[in-house]
């Protein structure tokens, strides 16, 4: 196995929040970043200031309110999304890059060439402000093989510090996540994002903790689109005296039960 | 064929459940795909069972017992006269020893047939060498209910079928400790299609039914059978789904009985307006009005809006009233 130190990157803000129904206040989100922060996750990823002026608003007050985590702002893959997460002060832009021919072609309506153009001017953008970048291939466990290898060529090439692995759509087997993950070459970081379709998520993390992946995403409660993402208690649990998070269990338990109550404000959703 | 074992019943309560509501729980589970239902003594007497063709005394030991489907032929050759229903389901021991024994002992398994239980910590383990192991001991019947206090038993019961493991144990949604059996059901029916051939349909069913006899609520995001898994709000998501419903969906909704919903709220789009108002004409402007309107309701409400609560803020915002919306 390799090396048992591993980090946490918090989604609660920005995939959790996706969850139908959920809707933070500004206050709300500098509540839970401020115990993300104090809990000794790594990196938060607050949101997407594209959004517009509120999330911009709430981008810089937890900036603010954070005091060692890392803050990333999401991006799709477009200059005017970046410019305004590069405005928000966001310590590291994430620009999505949908990898998988599915989501090119009926959503983006447009070629792989295209999209490789169009994120390089994205990385461009981003280190003309000096900003750290890290890129993330959306739907990579449906994406052509091959193409995942050129695109993590390109975000090495481009710069980027840290590679996103997303299971987007949450159709791995724990195998097959460690079959794919130990064949990315190690001059990256790797960071797997699992969604918990089958109720695989938290065994999908572990397994691409465990081939080579540096950071994990998950979220509070587990929340997040459909099913939700990799609950971060859970991971905790499953990892125990395995992994080493720098997460106290007792109090990520804690501090998740007092913000219980905005996270689920109308909703019998908790099990 | 792998052998899918439920043991829900054998879990919860079921003083009060009626026949009616036990037998037909029995009968949607083995639509799903369920192999064999494992049961108490004491729900012998409710099951509409034919006497002559169960053989029931002998049954009643104190044991669990196992509840299969007949097969039309040997329904057939147990009916004694015409005028008896014809049986669908037969009874059957339950001769499994249950062990939950420790990485390090599980060799040598001396018994003959045997249900491995626990091993909740596989997944940091190095666990193909272990059922490796296990597939190689000799056991005639090897069943597996992997424990689900780390969070990975769906995963563990895929990882043993994978492995060649031929029984797995589960339980309906997660409020026990085994394998969630819609989970395993679904994983299955997506990556060893050939292995199964269950109706996934009445998931939606089992659920309510479930939430029924056992007065526990099945979580809205729980996988496979949650309410809301199939609820889209954000502007990238409806998007992706409007144009194509695989972008952002494992399955069809419809495979596991419900329907996806396109649903109003902090993370809506302009795409989300247009479809939920069915007005392909709406100006730019109105639109970014209404959108803007139905973020700060949601972000106050904390929750969705409803398809009448946006018409009246609709014509609100066209009209332009300022009219407060009582929601």
């Amino acid at each position: 196995m390799t090396n048992r130190r591993k980090y946490i990157v918090d989604t609660t803000l920005r995939d959790g929040e996706q969850s139908p129904g959920m809707a933070f206040s500004i206050r709300e989100k500098v509540t839970i970043a401020k115990s993300l922060d104090a809990l000794g996750v790594s990196r938060i990823e607050a949101g997407t200031p594209a959004m517009g002026r509120e999330e911009c608003r709430a981008f810089e007050k937890i900036k603010l309110a954070c005091q060692k985590a890392q803050i990333i702002g999401w991006n799709r893959m477009n200059l005017g999304d970046i410019s305004q997460s590069i405005d928000c002060g966001a310590d590291i832009i994430h620009v999505c890059v949908p990898a998988s021919d599915l989501l090119i072609r009926e959503k983006l309506r447009t070629t792989r060439s295209q999209v490789l153009e169009t994120l390089s001017a994205c990385a461009a953008a981003i280190h003309d402000e000096k900003r750290e970048l890290t890129i993330g291939l959306e739907d990579a466990s449906r994406a052509d093989w091959d193409f995942v290898v050129l695109l993590i060529e390109t975000a090495r090439d481009l710069g980027a510090t840290t590679l996103r692995f997303s299971d987007t759509v949450g159709i791995m087997s724990p195998s097959l996540c460690k079959a794919t993950i130990s064949r990315i070459p190690d001059n990256i970081d790797i960071e797997v994002h699992m969604h918990n379709d089958l109720g695989m998520a938290v065994a999908n993390s572990i397994q691409g903790l465990r081939s080579g992946a540096k950071y994990a995403d998950s979220t509070l409660f587990g929340i997040g689109e459909r099913a939700g993402n990799c609950n971060l208690e859970h991971l905790l649990i499953a990892t125990q005296g395995q992994l080493d998070f720098g997460i106290s269990l007792d109090e990520l338990q804690w501090r998740q039960a007092d913000l219980k109550s905005i996270i689920y404000k109308n909703k019998l959703t908790y099990a | 064929m792998v052998t899918i074992i439920d043991r829900t019943l054998t879990t919860f309560n079921t003083a009060g459940i009626t026949s009616q509501d036990l037998n037909h729980f029995c009968d949607l589970l083995f639509t799903c795909g369920v192999t064999k239902i494992e049961l108490t003594p004491d729900l012998v007497a409710r099951l509409n069972f034919p006497e002559t063709a169960a053989g029931l005394k002998k049954w009643l030991l104190g044991r669990n017992f196992f509840l299969t489907q007949l097969t039309p032929i040997a329904a057939d050759s147990m009916r004694c006269s015409s005028k008896e229903p014809k049986p669908l389901w037969q009874l059957e021991a339950n001769d499994l020893l249950e062990k939950n024994i420790p990485v390090s002992k599980i060799n040598p398994l001396q018994h003959r047939k045997i249900r491995i239980t626990g091993l909740d910590d596989l997944m940091t383990r190095d666990y193909p060498a272990i059922f490796k192991t296990l597939l190689s001991s000799g056991v005639e019947t090897l069943d597996f209910c992997p424990g689900n206090q780390k969070h990975c038993a769906t995963a563990i019961a895929m990882e043993w079928l994978h492995a060649g493991g031929q029984s797995i144990s589960c339980g309906f949604t997660n409020h026990h400790n085994f394998a969630p059996l819609e989970e395993v059901l679904m994983s299955l029916s997506l990556s060893l299609p050939d292995n199964f051939t269950g109706d996934l349909s009445v998931l939606s069913e089992l659920r309510s039914l479930y939430e029924k006899l056992s007065g526990q609520p099945v979580s809205k995001m729980k996988a496979i059978i949650g309410e809301d898994i199939f609820k889209v709000e954000s502007g990238i998501h409806v998007d992706g789904v409007l144009k194509n419903p695989r972008t952002y969906e494992p399955f069809n909704p419809q495979t596991v009985g419900s329907q996806r919903e396109i649903v109003l709220g902090k993370h809506s789009g302009r795409q989300s307006i247009l479809y939920k108002l069915n007005q392909p004409d709406l100006s730019e402007s109105a639109a970014h009005s209404i959108l803007k309107q139905i973020k700060k309701r949601c972000s106050q409400l904390g929750r969705n809006l409803s398809d009448l609560e946006l018409r009246t803020l609709a014509s609100e915002v066209q009209n332009d009233k300022q009219t407060e919306v009582y929601c």
